[in-house]
């Protein structure tokens, strides 16, 4: 199957190099200490943070540091045919972790032991991607709640089919069977905190991958930062300052 | 885009910053003494910011980043209100939304004694001073102030607590008066109590028909 077309276009009119459309929003979960929610084209996924509070489970209790705990599942109704067991199985638990040990490298958890953060993030609607939306959407939630953190973490996927890398895969062109590079960076620290990879790469093709991947990231973080100015004077105007 | 680190933090005061923002350089500035306050960490040689928010500074060298979150983060010399959770054999255990359980001693109130140790059932909303918050360690309340007098700490009877955002009770405490409480006081004649941990308390005496 031709994923891209002999003029430069992908099946769904980008180019190789552009990202789909992307825009957050922070707050919408009222209960919850921060949340946010974060949409990658089709890909819709809402974040909650609760903490840092009383670590429920006094067996987990760390001495000297936050205990970060995070659950990721998908809706039932969030993929073509409706799921069964939207989480615990395999891959939601893997993903969990995933995002647990990338924010938790970037949180500093040194200044809230013996509490506990606990970060929920739900797919509404799963077109590729979904492991990234998650973790920018998983960032701006952490930011909300006012959990001191290194960094902003972004995240961004890319591929390569047809030999050309291609930026931000949609379900379709994730399906396809190439690989499938997942890369979570630091931007104002300039830091590679996840690379993950599906499939197999030629090494110095993989390069190229990683590297568009980066610059992906790169321009998600501009995106968050002003979102997150925005709200920040959004806040301040209501207080009336 | 990196913004570049300054030097001169007049670019950066009562702006809005972001996690990871650089905000200072010190390579530049020698045998200086910074204060830095809340959501600001030292890294080698810069100074980045860890929670979103505005940074203020104060002379002669303070810095600061001034936030507003639904949790709240102890600090000696605070007010809160805090809800009774637990009672055990010396403490109450209050909730007082920060990271773990304060501890109240029972033995923490103008002329306590162990003969008239007060009973509070579990929800009872109290108005507390934090003595002690250490990272790692539970907090330590008083209702007592620092000379050991009662000064309206203890108790809330009656009236209505709602929560609020840290930033909004730092505005209601803010002095000259806010301007809210002073249309409120000009048609009610209420009490109210507000804890820097975004928990407010109000109880209006005499309710005429009116809307607010």
């Amino acid at each position: 199957m031709e994923f891209v077309s002999p003029e430069g276009l992908r099946l769904d009119g980008r180019r190789p190099m552009e990202m789909r459309q992307i825009r957050a929003e922070i707050g919408a979960v009222t209960k919850a200490d921060g949340s946010a929610v974060f949409e990658m084209g089709n890909t819709k996924v809402i974040a909650a943070v609760y903490g840092p509070r009383e670590v429920q489970n006094r067996s987990q209790q760390i001495n000297d540091q936050a205990l970060v705990r995070c659950e990721y599942s998908m809706a039932n109704f969030s993929t073509g045919d409706r799921m069964r067991k939207p989480k615990g199985d395999r891959r939601s638990t893997e993903i969990s972790l995933v995002i647990r040990q990338t924010m938790e490298a970037c949180i500093l958890t040194h200044l809230m032991p013996r509490s506990q953060i606990d970060i929920f993030v739900q797919v509404l609607q799963a077109d590729g991607g979904t492991r990234s939306a998650c973790i920018n959407a998983a960032t701006l939630a952490l930011a909300d709640a006012g959990i001191p953190m290194r960094d902003l973490v972004t995240s961004c996927s890319s591929g390569y089919l047809n030999s050309t890398p291609l930026l931000d895969l949609n379900y379709v062109e994730d399906s396809a069977g190439g690989p499938d590079v997942t890369v979570g960076f630091l931007p104002k620290l300039d830091k590679v905190t996840l690379l993950q990879m599906d499939s197999k790469l030629p090494i110095d093709i993989f390069e190229n991958v990683m590297q568009l991947a980066i610059e992906g990231c790169k321009a998600i973080a501009n995106y968050i930062r002003e979102i997150m100015l925005e709200n920040t004077k959004q806040l301040e105007y209501r207080r009336g300052i | 885009m990196e913004n570049k680190p300054s030097s001169s933090p007049t670019s950066f005061v009562d702006q809005s910053v972001v996690p990871g923002d650089v905000v200072l350089d010190l390579s530049n500035m020698t045998n200086q003494t910074l204060k830095l306050g809340g959501g600001l960490r030292q890294d080698c040689d810069a100074i980045s910011v860890m929670k979103a928010g505005k940074l203020r500074f104060s002379n002669p060298n303070k810095y600061w980043v001034e936030s507003s979150q639904k949790r709240y983060v102890p600090h000696a010399g605070d007010s809160v209100l805090g809800i009774v959770v637990d009672s055990k054999a010396d403490n109450f255990l209050v909730d007082i939304k920060g990271p773990g359980l304060a501890f109240l001693p029972v033995l923490a109130f103008e002329g306590g004694t162990r003969r008239n140790i007060p009973r509070f059932e579990i929800g009872t909303l109290l108005y507390v001073r934090v003595v002690k918050a250490n990272p790692g360690m539970n907090p330590e309340l008083s209702c007592t102030d620092a000379s050991g007098k009662a000064a309206e700490f203890g108790q809330l009877k009656d009236g209505y607590m709602f929560e609020s955002s840290t930033g909004l009770s730092r505005m209601l405490l803010s002095s000259p008066t806010c301007p809210v409480l002073d249309a409120l006081g000009k048609k009610l004649s209420f009490e109210t109590a507000v804890g820097l941990n975004g928990r407010v308390w109000v109880f209006i005496l005499f309710l005429r028909p009116s809307y607010l």
